[in-house]
Parts: C-alpha cells; structure tokens; sequence
C-alpha cells in the first residue's frame, strides 16, 4: 500500500512541476528546460536547512519558494530580451550551472547529496512513511493548481496569451510585458521549488540526479503530453508519465535500470509523436471535461470530424487549422455571447466615447524628431501636429518613413532627437505600454492580431482599467474582478458590434479572412479608448466591400472628437478622409496641406500622385 | 589551480587551442544547420553520439584504421541528420507555420532522449567504448607538451571549417545554399530547390559534428551522454558569433572561447572552469545593447 502512495504522491509533486512549467510555457509562451533545476534550488534548500540548522518543514518550504523565485528572476531578467531560441539555450545553461554547482560543491554533498534529510514533523506529528505525507501533499497540489487556475484562465492569463502570440501588439495595447514575464517566471520557480521540497522530503534526499536535465525534458513531456495551455491536461501529462516507472518494472517486469532507460525513451517517443499526430496535447487549451461531453454529445456519430462553426464565411487558414497547440475544433461558441451581442448596438459607436476638448485644439505635437540607422537617415527634423476631431494623414512614396514615425511617436523606436508632447506632456523616450496608457495607440500595418485568441478576446485585452489584469487585484480583489470583467465581457462586444464582427467573437483571429482582421485590430484600437489614434495603413489589402466599412467607421470616430493620424497609400482614401495631409519623401516631410493642395502641387503631382 | 607562471600559460594556451578548435568545429556544423535550416536540431546531441560508438564498433570489430573509422561514424552521423530531417522535422515545418520552430524543438528534443538512451540499451553491458589504434605520443617543444593526438585534432578541425568557408564563399553550391539562408521562397523562384539544400546542409553539419565526436572519443572514451556538451558549446559558440556567420568567423570565436575556458584554470579550480563559458554566455545576454529577436529567420504568416 505504502509503495502504491509513494507513487501518488510523486504523482502530486509532478503535478505542481508540470502546472507550474504550462503557466510558463502554455500560457506566457516562454520555454524552459530548466524547471528541474528551480527544483532543485527549492530541494536542497529545504534539506540542508533542516540538516545544518534544523528549520522545520513548512518554514524550509517557505524559504525554498522565496529562493527559488529570487533565482527565477536572476534568469527572468536576461530571458526578457531574449528569442524563443536563445531562452532554450539561456535555461538550457541554467539548468547545467544550477546541477554543476551543486554537484561540485561539498556543502551539498557533492555526486551523493544530502542524505537522511529524514524526521520531519508536522504539527506534532511524525512525517516517514509516504501515507503521512499524503495529506500535506494533497493540499499543497490543490493549493498550487487553484492558484494555477486564477492566473491562468482570468484577464491576467488573457494577457499572458497576449504575450505569447504578440509581445509587440501585446505592449501596444499599454501592457508592461516585462513585468508579466518577470512575475510569471518568479511565481513558475517559486512553484518548482516547492515541488523539489516535496521531492525531497519524500525520497529523505537531495541528490544531482534527482533534479537532471532528464527530469527537466519529463516536465516538459508531461506538459506537451497533457496539452499546453490546459491545466488538467498537465495533471493528466503527469500522472501518465509517473505510472511509466511501475508499468515498467512490474508489468513488463524490467529490471530497475532498463526501467529507467526504457521510461526515458518513452518520454522521447510522447514528445515525437505528439508533436507529429496531436501538437495540441490530450486536452486542447480550451478544452474542460464538461466541453468534451458536450461536444462528444452534439457531434454524435460523425465525431472526429471538425465542428461547424455557428459563424458563417469562416475561412481557416492553414497554420491555425492545422499548426500547432490549438485545435480549431475545440471552439466552442458561447451562447451567452449571442444573447449579449443581440443587445449591443449594431453599428453605434459605444457611449463610452465621449472626448473632452475642443475640436481643432493641438493635442500631439511633433518638434524636430530625428532618427538614424547608422547611415540612413530614417527620420530628419519632423515637424507635425495632430488636431482633435480631425484626420491628419501621412502620405508618400515607399520607404519614405511613414511607419517609422509612428513607430518614433509610440517608443517602439527611440528618436535621436526631438520631442513628442501630448496633451502638453513630454512623453519622449517612454515606453510604447507607456505611450498607449498616456492616451496614444497605433494600429500595424500587418494587423498583429492575436492568432489563437478570439475576436472578443483580442478586444478584451484592450480594455483599460482592468484590476484582474494585475497580480495583486486578481487575489486580492476578487470582487473587483469579477465585476469589471463582466462589463468588459460587454464593452468589448460592443466594440465588436461596432466594427460589424460580433457574430465572429468566439472564433480565433487567426482563422478570420484578413479584411475581417483588420476591422478586429481597429476594434481592439478603439477600445482602449484612446484619444489619439494611429492608423497604419487601414484600408489596404482589403476588398473594396471592407473598405467602405472601415472608412465609414474612421469618419464616424473623428465626428465623435478623437484626434485619428493614418498612413495610407490608396489616395482615393486619402482625399476622401484627410483633413491634413502631410507629404513625406526620404524621412522629411517637405510639403504639407489640404490633400487638395497637395495633389494640385505640379512635382508631386508627378512624383507621386501620377497624373491623377 | 595552475599556478601563474609562463610555463603554465604556454601550456594552458596549447589546450585551449586544442579545445578550441573543437568547439570551433562544433560551432561551424550546429550553426550552418540553425542559420540554414532555422531548425533547433537538439538532436545534434544524437548525430554526434552515434558516429562515435559506429566509429569505434567498426573499429574494434573489422579492425579498420583509425581514419577509415572515423570516416564511416562520420557519415553514419550525416545519415541519421538527413534521415531526422527529412522524416520528423519537414513534416512538421510544413504543417505547422509560424510556430515551427517551438514544435520542432520539442520533436527535435525527443528524438535526442530516445536516442541517447537507445545507445544505453543497445552498449548496456559496455561500461566504456574506447576509440583505438591511435598512439597517444607525446612531443615537448620547450616547456609546452603536445600531444599527436592534439595536433590532429586541431588540423582536421581548421582543414575542414577552411574547406566548408571556401565552399560557401567561392562555389556555385555556395552561393546557392546562402541564397536558401537568406530567403527560401525566393531561392525557389530562381529554381533552387531548398529542401534539397536543407538536406545538404543537415549532411554537412551532422557529419563534421562525427568528425568531432570521434576525436574526443579517442581522446577519453565514448559514453551515451557524451554529445550533451557538444551542443551546448556548439550552440554558445554560433551564437556568440552570430548565425549566418562566415564559417572562419565562427571558428575563431570557438577558439577563443577554449582559450579563455583554459586560461581561467590560472585563477579557479579546474572543477568550475566549465562554468566560464556559462558565465560568459550569461554576461553576452545581459549585456548585449540590441534586443536578440528577429536573428532567425522566421516563417512568415501568410495573410490575406
């Protein structure tokens, strides 16, 4: 019995490994193959502090998590510079140093570890065989997985999604992507180390080879296995590659080495064959037990076959139909999404929009930005301002450096020189999440919209003022939380409604045509509520259908006193929207006025506008 | 801790060229595959293995030379990069777009676990697997100590990091396999076909890799972990240099990291010397002014 409960208990504590890895990996997209090693920093931690100073269980645990996330961020804050292949190679590193160090160094027992970490008690009671640990373990995987849960499916994991398929568009939209990652990494080593205590204070050892980069790939296994971004997918990834151990040796009675070896080669065979028949995992993210019976239920016979979408002209394009970690068969269309939709005013722009301020009075203005690219200047003594309730449009040859001054004005570059006021605030030199917060967001010409988000989520993460987007407010305001998140839920169909999508809320952004792209992004540009609005290139590439739409809703967004700037090629879109029209050529702008006036202007008339 | 004396130095710089010049070959192979291909090949860890325990079955049961050995484990390697490339990883790439590269790690990963320990089943009762037929001599210029076996090491590295940067820089293959790095899609326009040059290349790499792991089999032994390092040295290196790096360029940052890992063994204990690297690598990270995205080339998502 002792030995069926040892293996339970190993099952919880790879539970916490692989929950915690799936916030890091699943929901915030950064990998590590380093999570063994956050375990042992927790492992050791807790063993040689009750062996050389005798501090109990619960106190070393506590400790052993404070350690663990320190060294997370030691690791986070390089990682956050870093490209998903040099964050393998940097945690990769990591793991090797961590296991070295220990390895080497004699206050840790060397090759051998700690030994007889044994005679721990908890609340008077003596902690030996398996079943008395039982109970503790139960609670701390409880503990881990509820708090797993409230990070990952609420406003705060909507952001960590963000992060994983657009940092960029993620800090656009006024998130501090470097705080959500730091945090994530210091709470996901904060968690391995408190499954490496467990570990330890059951096997009454710390050893190198418990915490080997092999038991950091099985992390990964039980993770990928189960499905990333589905944490009972990682409880289940978990609980499969435990039970390999006794399947081995009392099964197919191995002996313990082989056992090991074969167990081992398991683990490759899982993450290959995952990878090449379901890179989704068992569970799909999204997927709970409740939405398997359903969908099982409402497919009937022809299950294995993708579900109908409710939303009509959904187009899925190949790498969200078939590409990796999401099955688009797992959406589920919220009927309470429909009901919600029906309310909202179709077309209307939401209420919410109401600027303060007199039309025409200067709110951004632009002084003598530069910038260089070694060489090439890409921007030269700029001069422009932007007027509330008018459209200022940027117009000019390729490569003239139309998006880079926007890039220059919301910080994803640094200007050399020059200012940027808003509002009459010097916002030169901020952060682009900055920017976005001080009232300024910018659309991309490429749309950067959240590939396997939904529409309504998209919008969502736009949505401004949202406790359960922080840490501290998602624990300690659940209330708050809750509230605010249903009146966002609403916002954000309204602004759907608005831009004509909120049939497609539920669908992946990924999977819409690319007009239908484009009208989400500008939802999601709207509703972070703005005053000033950048728009890179938002009728091109479009048909013609969706740019009668989109120019419409731009026009609608000026009357309502929003200070909107674009860059825009099609010129018939130009005339018809600018109010101002600055003329941009080699990174100067070297004419401006009405569009009128620029065209009627013989040499650009035929550098440029052609004969028009 | 070797004392600070010029004798010391002058021995201590004659490692670090030996250790160097593996590393730069290793560096030269892994990068070529990562730049080209954009594949995180950890399998390399799996390649560089199986060409050694080949190398030395071969050796021991036909009694081949040492070279001839050397050459079969080699192109057994190459076979297996081709064989993982053209089975796991262009499947994979070509149904998984924009996330390719994290799927193709993860595959790349377990087909390195499977291997290793695949390798510890079959040599299960080999406790070592010793490369032989080589004589160890010793020659002592001054104070410094060479060993033949250094020599050659370091000879064969340079011969073929000098051959594959001649390759690129002054042949028609050359030219080609940089247009594929450069741009897959347009290379096909101009027809040239980058799944073949994707093969090629994973031949190349894999192959020199062997080469590599066959020398420091016969150097110490070969073991079922023994391409772990490797690639970590392999990848720190490419990476240092900068992927899509002229082959001499990586080379001489692979040197450079062996000096200075053998230098420090002046000024710590030879036990953390092999966390220099790791230090350094740590401090290039932290330290580096631009933002390290966008060196990979990346599949672009199709739209519209």
């Amino acid at each position: 019995m002792e030995l069926e409960i040892s293996y339970l208990n190993t099952i919880l504590i790879f539970a916490i490994f692989a929950l915690s890895l799936n916030l890091l990996l699943g929901y915030a997209g950064q990998v590590s193959v380093a999570h063994a090693a956050f375990g042992a920093v927790g492992g050791y931690a807790v063993a040689y502090l009750f062996l050389e100073h005798g501090v109990g269980l619960l106190p070393g645990m506590v400790i052993a998590m404070i350690v663990s996330a320190a060294i997370g961020l030691v690791v986070g804050i390089p990682a956050l510079r870093l490209s998903t292949e040099f964050l393998i190679l940097l945690t990769l590193a990591v793991q090797t140093i961590i296991i070295t160090l220990v390895t080497t160094s004699s206050a840790f027992g060397g090759t051998y570890g700690l030994q007889n970490v044994a005679g721990f008690t908890l609340f008077g009671q003596d902690l030996l065989l398996p079943s008395d640990f039982l109970p503790l373990f139960i609670v701390l995987t409880v503990l881990v997985y509820l708090v797993v849960r409230r990070m990952g499916e609420s406003p705060y994991g909507r952001v960590l999604r963000g992060i994983r398929e657009d940092e960029v568009a993620c800090r656009s939209l006024g998130k501090n992507v470097f705080s959500y990652k730091l945090t994530v990494f210091a709470v996901t080593a904060a968690m391995a180390g408190l499954a490496g205590a467990m570990l330890v204070t059951q096997n009454q050892l710390a050893s190198p080879s418990l915490f080997s980069f092999d038991q950091s790939t099985a992390i990964v296994a039980m993770v990928i296995l189960g499905g990333t971004g589905n944490l009972l997918g990682s409880i289940l990834g978990a609980t499969v590659l435990v039970l390999l151990t006794p399947f081995f040796q009392n099964v197919l009675n191995f002996t313990p080495e082989k056992a090991s070896l074969w167990r081992l080669v398991a683990y490759g065979v899982v993450l290959v064959v995952v990878m090449l028949v379901r890179p989704q995992g068992i569970l799909p993210e999204g997927t709970t037990p409740i939405t398997l019976v359903k969908r099982l239920l409402r497919r009937g016979p022809a299950a294995g076959e993708p579900t109908q979408s409710a939303a009509p002209d959904v187009r899925v394009p190949e790498q969200v139909n078939r590409g990796a970690l999401v099955d688009p068969a797992s959406i589920d269309l919220d009927e309470d999404a429909h009901a919600l939709t029906e309310l909202a005013h179709h077309g209307a722009l939401p209420d919410t929009v109401v600027s303060a301020g007199r039309t025409g009075e200067i709110v951004l203005k632009v002084e003598g930005l530069t910038k260089r690219f070694g060489g090439i200047t890409a921007a030269e003594n700029l001069n422009l301002e932007l007027r509330r309730g008018t459209i200022t449009a940027l117009v000019g040859p390729n490569g003239a450096g139309k998006t880079t001054v926007f890039n220059l004005l919301t910080g994803a570059i640094r200007p050399d020189t020059g200012r940027v006021t808003l509002h009459g605030n010097d916002i030169s030199g901020m952060r682009p999440d900055q920017v976005a917060n001080a009232g300024m967001v910018r659309s991309f010409q490429d749309v950067r919209v959240f590939p396997r988000l939904s529409s309504l989520q998209n919008v969502l993460l736009a949505i401004q003022g949202q406790p359960g987007e922080s840490a501290a407010g998602l624990f300690l305001r659940p209330a708050a939380t809750a509230k605010v998140e249903r009146e966002s839920r609403a916002k954000a169909l309204e602004w759907l409604s608005f831009v004509g999508m909120e049939a497609y809320a539920e669908v992946p952004a990924g999977a819409l045509a690319f007009g239908q792209q484009k009208l989400v992004a500008l939802a999601r540009v709207l509703a972070t509520e703005a005053d000033v609005v950048l728009l890179d290139e938002p009728a091109s590439g479009i048909d013609q259908q969706w740019v009668e739409v989109m120019l419409g809703l731009i026009e609608q967004l000026r009357d309502k006193g929003r200070t909107i700037c674009i860059v825009e090629h099609n010129l018939h879109v130009v005339g018809r929207l600018a109010d101002h029209t600055y003329f941009m050529e080699l990174g100067r702008i070297t004419a401006q006025g009405s569009f009128e006036e620029l065209t009627g202007e013989k040499r650009l008339a035929e550098a440029y506008f052609g004969t028009a | 801790m070797s004392d600070l004396t010029l004798d010391n130095f002058l021995q201590l710089t004659v490692a670090g060229i030996v250790s160097g010049s593996a590393y730069a070959l290793l560096g030269v192979a892994f990068g070529l595959i990562l730049s080209v291909t954009g594949r995180f090949h950890f399998a390399f860890t799996f390649t560089y293995t199986i060409s050694a325990y080949i190398a030395a079955e071969v050796g021991q049961q036909y009694g081949l030379p040492l070279w001839l050995a050397l050459i079969v484990g080699a192109l057994v390697g190459a076979v297996f990069g081709v064989l993982f490339e053209r089975v796991v990883y262009r499947p994979l790439a070509e149904k998984s777009g924009a996330y390719a590269l994290l799927v193709i790690f993860v595959a790349s990963l377990g087909l390195a676990i499977i291997g290793r320990n695949l390798i510890a089943l079959v040599w299960i009762d080999t406790a070592s697997l010793q490369i032989t037929g080589f004589t160890n001599a010793g020659y002592n210029i001054g104070p410094v100590t060479l060993t033949k076996l250094g020599i050659v090491q370091v000879i064969v590295a340079w011969i073929l990091i000098l051959a594959l940067g001649a390759v690129l820089s002054y042949t028609g293959l050359g030219r080609i396999v940089r247009a594929v790095r450069v741009n897959p899609e347009m290379s096909l326009v101009v027809g040239v076909d980058p799944k073949t040059v994707y093969l090629a290349v994973f031949a190349i790499g894999s192959f020199f890799g062997g080469v590599a792991a066959v020398l420091n089999a016969t150097q110490t032994a070969a073991s079922p972990d023994m391409g772990f390092n490797p690639l970590f040295y392999a990848f720190v290196v490419a990476f240092l240099a900068g992927l899509g790096r002229h082959p001499v360029v990586v080379g001489l940052v692979g040197l450079f990291l062996g000096l200075i890992e053998s230098w420090s063994a002046l000024f710590m204990s030879t036990q953390w010397t092999s966390l220099v690297v790791f230090g350094i690598l740590f401090i290039y990270v932290a330290l580096r002014p631009v933002q390290l995205r966008g060196m990979l080339r990346r599949p672009t998502p199709a739209t519209a």
